[in-house]
C-alpha cells in the first residue's frame, strides 16, 4: 500500500515538473496559416537537436530576415500541434542582429491559431482603473526586456511598465528605486557567445526611469540603481524562464509615510 | 465659440444643385472658393458637391462669422490665410482640382500659388504655370524642412543618415538659395495639405503609450501634457498649436508669434469642426435607413476608441448588409447595390487579411513579426475615423523606392545610413521623402508617413501624403500591390465605394 502509494506520488511529481527549458539560436521560418488577423505560425529548428518548435505565442515574433533567440518550455501535450511543431510555451524570442534567408512555408494543413487577446495588454486610457486599496504596501514590479535590447517589448513588458507607472502614480508620495540588470556572464548558445554589455543595464534603468517621469512621477523621487551581476528572478513576468529573468529593471515602489494633505475639509 | 446671426447662416448655406436633393436657401450663393478676407459666416451646416455626392462640413456651436476671424484672414504678407489650403469644399484640405480651377480663375495672383510654398521652387518664374505645376497638377504644396533637422527647440539633430539629391525637377533641392546646400540648408519635400477637421479624434489618446516607440506619449514641451502624436505627416509638431505657429510661419509668411488670442480663436474653430461625406450620387443620404454616417455622428461620437475593442471600423454601414423590407422598397436597385457595396467593403476593410511586410513601423521595431497577418483594421483601427489608435508613423512604401509608383515629377534622394542599416531597406534607400526622418534625424524612420483621417476622402483627391494615388481606385491597387493581397475587381469596387462614402 505505502508503496502504491508512494508510486502514485512519485508520478504525480513527474507529471508536475515544468518541461525542462529549451534555448537556441535559429533562423526562423513563417508558415502562412491563416485564421484570422495574427494567426501565422513561427516556427525554429534547434539546430542540436533537430527538433522544430513552434514559438508563435512568444510576445515578441521573429521577423524572417534575422536569426533569434529562442528561450521557452514544452507546452503541455494539449497544446496540440496548430503549426508543424512542438509548441512552446512559454517562450521568449529575441530577435538578433545576424541575417537570415526568409523562408515562408504554405499553411500545408496546419490550422494556426486563432488571435486572442494576451493577459498581459496595457489597457486604454478611456477605460475606468481601480487603484489599489489603502493602505499601501511596498511592491516591486519587474519589467522584463528580450536579449540585446531596450526596447519595451508590446503586450509583456508594456503590461508590466503600465503597472509600475499606475502604482507609482496611486501611491504618491513614494521613494521610486529603478534597477537595471543586463546578461553579462559570458553564455554559449548554439555554438555563439551570446552576452549583453553592462551598459545595457544602464540603458535600461534610463528608459525605465524616463517613462515613470514621461507619465507623471516627479524625476525626485526617483533613484537609479545598477548591478553588476544578474541573478535570475523567479518574478511571474517570466513565466519560470531562468535565463529570460536575468534581462530586467526592477522597479521597487516605497510609500512615504507622509500622509497626503487632504483638500476636504 | 462667437455666434452670427441667424441670417448669416442663410445666406452661407450651402451651393448645391437641386438634383442632390437637398433645399438651396440662397438665391445668389457665394463660390465654392474661400478668399481670406471674405466675412463670410460659417455656418452651422454647410453642403457642398464632390465628383461622387455631397461633403458636409458640421460647425459644432456654429454659425461662426469669419470677418477678422484669424483662420480666414490672411495674417502676412502673402494674402494666404488657413482657409486657403483648408477648403470647406475640399473637405477642409485641398482638391488638385480646386487648385487647377484657382489656376484658371486668377493664374498666379491667386494667393494659393505664393512662391514660398505655392510655386515648385520660389527662384522659378512665378508667371508660369509650369513653376507652380506640382500644386496644380497634384495639390502639393512645398515643404521646407531645415537640414540637419532640428528640434522643437530648433536644436540641430544629429542625424544617423546622409542625405544626397539624385533628381530634381523642382529645382528647390539644388538652387543656390533655396537647397541642401545653401547658407540656410533646406530640404524640399512635396505634401498634399491635410484636413482640417475631425480634431476631437486627431487629438485623441486611446493609450498612454506608443507601442512603436516603445515609450509613453511623447509630452508637449510647453505644456508638459502628452499629446496623440497623429499631426502632420512628419509629425514635426506635438499640437495643434505648434502646428499652426508652423503654419503661419511656413505657409502664410507671417513674420511675428501668432498671439495667444489668436491661436485661442484658431484652436476653437479646429476642434468644433467635423467633415465627412454626407450623401453619395447613387447610395443616397449616408446616414439613411440606419446608417451612421456623415459627419453628425462624428459630432457626438467619443473618440479614441479602438475598434477591435468596441465599435468595429465602419460599422457605421452595418445595417446596410441586411437592409429590412421597408429600406428595400423605398430606395431604387441602383442604391441598394451601391448600399450593399459599402457594407461588403467595410468587411473586407476589417476581415480581408494580408501578409504585411517590412513596413517600418509596423514590422520594425514594435514585435508584430515580420510579416505579419492581418487587415487594414490593424492600423486604421480607431472607430469613426480609420486612423491609429497609437500614433501612426508607418512606411506603407508611398515615398520609397522600390514600393513607389514611378513618380518622375518629385524630387529623388539618396539616403545613406551612417549606423546600423535601415531594418528593411539595407544601407542605401531611395525615397521622394524620408517623412518621420526629418522629424527624428533616424534612418530607420525614412518613409514612415503619419496616418491620417480617412473621413472627407470623396472631395480631396489625391491621396496619400505625396499624391501618389489619383483616385481611391488608386489607393486600392497601391496596397494590393505592395501587399500582394490578390483583390478581387468586386473587392476593390466595394473598398471604393466604402471609402467614397466616409
Amino acid at each position: 500500500m505505502k508503496s502504491a502509494l508512494l508510486l502514485i506520488l512519485v508520478a504525480a511529481q513527474q507529471a508536475a515538473a515544468p518541461a525542462p527549458e529549451v534555448r537556441f539560436i535559429a533562423c526562423p521560418v513563417y508558415r502562412d496559416t491563416d485564421a484570422g488577423r495574427k494567426s501565422g505560425c513561427w516556427l525554429a529548428d534547434d539546430p542540436a537537436s533537430g527538433g522544430r518548435y513552434d514559438v508563435t505565442s512568444a510576445p515578441t515574433k521573429p521577423d524572417w530576415n534575422r536569426a533569434i533567440l529562442v528561450e521557452g518550455r514544452a507546452a503541455a501535450k494539449d497544446a496540440g500541434n496548430p503549426c508543424g511543431g512542438t509548441v512552446l510555451d512559454p517562450v521568449r524570442v529575441s530577435v538578433l542582429d545576424q541575417p537570415c534567408t526568409r523562408f515562408m512555408l504554405a499553411a500545408d494543413g496546419y490550422a494556426g491559431r486563432r488571435f486572442a487577446l494576451p493577459q498581459r495588454n496595457v489597457r486604454p486610457l478611456y477605460e475606468t482603473r481601480t487603484p489599489p486599496s489603502k493602505p499601501f504596501a511596498a511592491r516591486t514590479i519587474t519589467v522584463p526586456f528580450d536579449f540585446g535590447s531596450s526596447f519595451i517589448t508590446y503586450q509583456l513588458s508594456d503590461f508590466y511598465l503600465d503597472q509600475a507607472i499606475n502604482y507609482a502614480l496611486d501611491v504618491q508620495p513614494a521613494r521610486i528605486t529603478v534597477t537595471g540588470f543586463a546578461a553579462t556572464d559570458h553564455d554559449r548558445v548554439s555554438g555563439q557567445l551570446l552576452v549583453e554589455p553592462s551598459s545595457l543595464a544602464k540603458e535600461r534603468t534610463k528608459l525605465v526611469t524616463r517613462s515613470l517621469i514621461m507619465r507623471g512621477i516627479p524625476a525626485g523621487l526617483i533613484r537609479e540603481s545598477l548591478t553588476h551581476r544578474s541573478t535570475p528572478s523567479t518574478d511571474p513576468a517570466f513565466d519560470g524562464l531562468a535565463t529570460a529573468s536575468l534581462r530586467r529593471v526592477e522597479v521597487r515602489i516605497e510609500p512615504l509615510s507622509t500622509p497626503k494633505i487632504s483638500s476636504d475639509h | 465659440m462667437r455666434k452670427a446671426g441667424a441670417c448669416a447662416l442663410v445666406a452661407a448655406t450651402a451651393l448645391l444643385a437641386g438634383s442632390v436633393g437637398l433645399r438651396v436657401t440662397a438665391a445668389d450663393p457665394p463660390d465654392r472658393w474661400w478668399q481670406p478676407g471674405e466675412g463670410r459666416v460659417f455656418p452651422t451646416r454647410l453642403d457642398y458637391a464632390d465628383p461622387t455626392g455631397v461633403i458636409r462640413v458640421v460647425l459644432d456651436g456654429g454659425p461662426m462669422a469669419t470677418q477678422g476671424h484669424p483662420f480666414f484672414t490672411a495674417i502676412g504678407p502673402n494674402g494666404r490665410a488657413c482657409v486657403t489650403c483648408h477648403q470647406p469644399a475640399d473637405g477642409m484640405s485641398l482638391s488638385a482640382a480646386s487648385a487647377a480651377r484657382q489656376w484658371e480663375r486668377g493664374g498666379p495672383r491667386d494667393s494659393l500659388f505664393a512662391a514660398s510654398d505655392g510655386a515648385d521652387c520660389p527662384s522659378l518664374p512665378q508667371d508660369a504655370r509650369a513653376s507652380h505645376s506640382l500644386l496644380i497638377d497634384h495639390g502639393l504644396i512645398r515643404i521646407a524642412r531645415p537640414w540637419p533637422p532640428r528640434d522643437l527647440n530648433g536644436k540641430a539633430i544629429s542625424p544617423d543618415y546622409k542625405l544626397e539629391v539624385v533628381r530634381d525637377p523642382s529645382g528647390c533641392n539644388l538652387d543656390p538659395k533655396w537647397g541642401l546646400h545653401s547658407a540656410d540648408p533646406h530640404i524640399s519635400v512635396f505634401r498634399r495639405p491635410r484636413p482640417v477637421a475631425n480634431f476631437k479624434y486627431i487629438e485623441a489618446m486611446g493609450f498612454a503609450y506608443d507601442p512603436k516607440a516603445g515609450l509613453p506619449l511623447a509630452l508637449d514641451p510647453e505644456t508638459g501634457k502628452p499629446v496623440s502624436g497623429n499631426l502632420m505627416a512628419d509629425g514635426r509638431v506635438p499640437s495643434l498649436t505648434w502646428q499652426m505657429r508652423d503654419a503661419a510661419g511656413a505657409h502664410l509668411a507671417f513674420a511675428r508669434k501668432l498671439d495667444q488670442g489668436d491661436i485661442a480663436r484658431i484652436l476653437d474653430f479646429e476642434r468644433h469642426v467635423y467633415v465627412a461625406q454626407q450623401r453619395d450620387d447613387r447610395g443616397g443620404m449616408l446616414d439613411a435607413d440606419g446608417a451612421e454616417g456623415g459627419p453628425e455622428q462624428l459630432r457626438i461620437s467619443k473618440p479614441g476608441r479602438l475598434g477591435s475593442q468596441g465599435v468595429p471600423v465602419w460599422s457605421e454601414f452595418a445595417k446596410w448588409e441586411k437592409p429590412d423590407p421597408q429600406a428595400r422598397a423605398s430606395v431604387s436597385a441602383e442604391t441598394l447595390a451601391f448600399r450593399a457595396s459599402v457594407a461588403r467593403g467595410a468587411r473586407i476593410f476589417r476581415d480581408k487579411t494580408f501578409l504585411i511586410s517590412d513596413s517600418a513601423g509596423i514590422n520594425s521595431p514594435i514585435g508584430f513579426g515580420n510579416p505579419v497577418r492581418n487587415s487594414c483594421v490593424f492600423c486604421h483601427n480607431m472607430s469613426q475615423m480609420g486612423m491609429d489608435v497609437a500614433p501612426g508613423q508607418v512606411d506603407l512604401g508611398t515615398t520609397n523606392r522600390p514600393f513607389a509608383d514611378a513618380m518622375p515629377h518629385l524630387p529623388l534622394f539618396r539616403v545613406t545610413c551612417l549606423g546600423k542599416p535601415h531594418p528593411h531597406y539595407g544601407r542605401v534607400i531611395l525615397t521622394h521623402d524620408p517623412g518621420y526622418a526629418l522629424t527624428t534625424g533616424r534612418c530607420a524612420d525614412v518613409g514612415r508617413i503619419t496616418l491620417q483621417s480617412m473621413r472627407g476622402l470623396a472631395a480631396r483627391a489625391p491621396y496619400f501624403s505625396n499624391g501618389s494615388a489619383r483616385d481611391l481606385r488608386g489607393v486600392v491597387d497601391f496596397y494590393d500591390r505592395r501587399y500582394h493581397i490578390g483583390y478581387s475587381e468586386q473587392e476593390k469596387q466595394d473598398l471604393v465605394n466604402l471609402m467614397s462614402a466616409l
